[in-house]
């Protein structure tokens, strides 16, 4: 028979997140297409809108071209919104996975988040690959801040996907309310344009959505001379950090609940 | 042994906090074959569910030293469009399977599915499920069997190799059962707990719970 061995706990949640992770993978795309369709839908996505902008007004926003600008608002988009998506559904999709006593729910979000970056990674890598061929300039004055930024959304959505996740299982119509706040994300989160094209007096209305602010410094970070306004790198860390901080204590008080349910 | 500890256990309801367990302390002792009786509503599949780890006591906690399996019951966590072997590959890492392979063999020969066990499961019977979400539990070497009405699925064919397998594993490990078939209770089990109003008593002599049971 077979044999089980003595674990110790980092090594279960890490074999527990891996089984979940590979569990999705094949319950997602079971299809021909396969988990190639992952990354396929979000690369042509975002090259088409960005190709078509692109050409719209054929030259450079703010130094920089236009269709490296959109690329960089569509992806941070992107990943903000399916990695929410995702993450939000993540509990109640594996409800019936948590009759084993190994598996938390915090570990079927950690699985889903985990799946949502690696795309997105590879959807990056695809289309530096086709910005490379098609002959755009493009210039990465400072990799390490775009990673950062990467991290930041990813961490914001991932956080706010938790505390969503976790709401669900008490309040049933978070769902609606979820798909009713997400819809106009892409339209005021600077995709389209940047804080510069905007008086100051409306700000306001803007820089409160740390996506801005990803967005804006994630140009920065690429086109040194971007000088993006408006927007800051301590707000949107803080922001990051305390909505982590919520969304683990939120987690924490409500797990054992959330299972029982 | 198993040990509960202050143990409160309620589940909110438009009504207010229905109780199930309030302040409960009990050690089960080990080295026993157990079945819990009790009316339907007692508490029999909460408490079950509690030992399996399957959900936390309100207040309170229950620690033991031994490996307990899962609750059997229906098919736990097999998902319907991911293949037998998947779903028991699935299983065997989050239990913390040492030799995967060898663990797909063991399941793929019990559940006796052949070349089924390579197409999603949702192309199953209902039969074949369970027999598949059993033989996963079963393969493993727990300390605990944790068993619902897991024995009864199956043909009667299924049935008997379930009932074999499980007398094998109750000579080195032990069973702790819930069933209303007082045949299969006697079949696996020498003492009992009986649940009533909230509190557990354990009887060492299985015939004195049944009858206190059935008088009931």
């Amino acid at each position: 028979m077979a044999q089980v061995k003595a674990r110790a706990p980092v090594k279960v949640w890490q074999d527990v997140v891996f089984a979940i992770f590979i569990r999705e993978i094949r319950s997602k795309f079971d299809d021909k297409v396969g988990i190639s369709w992952a990354v396929i839908q979000p690369v042509s996505f975002i090259f088409i809108l960005s190709f078509i902008r692109g050409r719209m007004d054929g030259g450079l926003t703010h130094t920089m071209p236009t269709f490296i600008f959109m690329m960089y608002g569509m992806i941070m988009i992107q990943l903000f919104l399916s990695t929410l998506a995702s993450t939000a559904t993540a509990i109640h999709r594996n409800k019936a996975l948590f009759s084993f006593r190994q598996v938390q729910p915090l570990s079927a979000v950690m699985a889903n988040a985990l799946f949502e970056i690696l795309v997105k990674v590879a959807v990056i890598i695809v289309l530096w690959v086709a910005v490379y061929f098609i002959g755009v300039e493009m210039r990465l004055d400072d990799p390490l801040m775009v990673l950062l930024m990467l991290l930041n959304v990813w961490l914001l959505a991932a956080s706010l996907g938790l505390i969503m996740a976790l709401a669900k299982e008490f309040v049933v119509e978070i769902d609606k309310i979820r798909n009713l706040i997400t819809r106009p994300m892409f339209f005021i989160s600077g995709v389209f344009f940047s804080l510069q094209d905007i008086s100051e007096q409306y700000w306001p209305f803007l820089n409160w959505n740390p996506l801005v602010h990803s967005i804006e410094l994630s140009r920065q970070a690429a086109y040194s001379g971007y000088q993006a306004q408006g927007v800051s790198l301590t707000y949107l860390n803080l922001t990051t950090m305390m909505l982590l901080i919520t969304a683990l204590i939120f987690y924490q008080l409500s797990w054992r609940q959330v299972v029982s349910r | 042994m198993i040990e509960l500890i202050n143990v409160c256990k309620y589940y909110p309801s438009k009504l207010g906090r229905q109780y199930v367990f309030n302040n409960l302390n009990f050690t089960i002792p080990g080295g026993h074959n157990i079945a819990l009786l009790g009316k339907n509503g007692a508490g029999k599949s909460t408490l079950f569910r509690l030992l399996a780890g399957s959900e936390y006591p309100n207040q309170g906690q229950v620690t033991t030293p031994y490996n307990i399996s899962w609750p059997v019951a229906l098919a736990t966590g097999v998902h319907p469009k991911m293949t037998g072997r998947e779903n028991t590959r699935f299983i065997g890492r989050v239990n913390g399977v040492t030799d995967l392979e060898y663990y797909e063999e063991r399941v793929k020969q019990f559940a006796e599915l052949k070349q089924k066990y390579d197409l999603p499961v949702r192309t199953y019977s209902s039969g074949m499920r369970s027999r598949l979400a059993f033989a996963c539990c079963i393969a493993i070497d727990f300390d605990i069997y944790l068993i619902d009405e897991a024995i009864s699925v199956g043909d009667p064919k299924f049935r008997r190799k379930t009932k074999h397998a499980l007398l094998n594993k109750s000579k080195t490990s032990n069973v702790i059962m819930v069933s209303h078939e007082l045949d299969d209770v006697r079949l696996f089990c020498d003492s009992a707990i009986l649940i009533q109003h909230g509190q557990l008593s354990f009887f060492n002599d299985l015939e004195q719970a049944i009858d206190i049971y059935e008088a009931n």
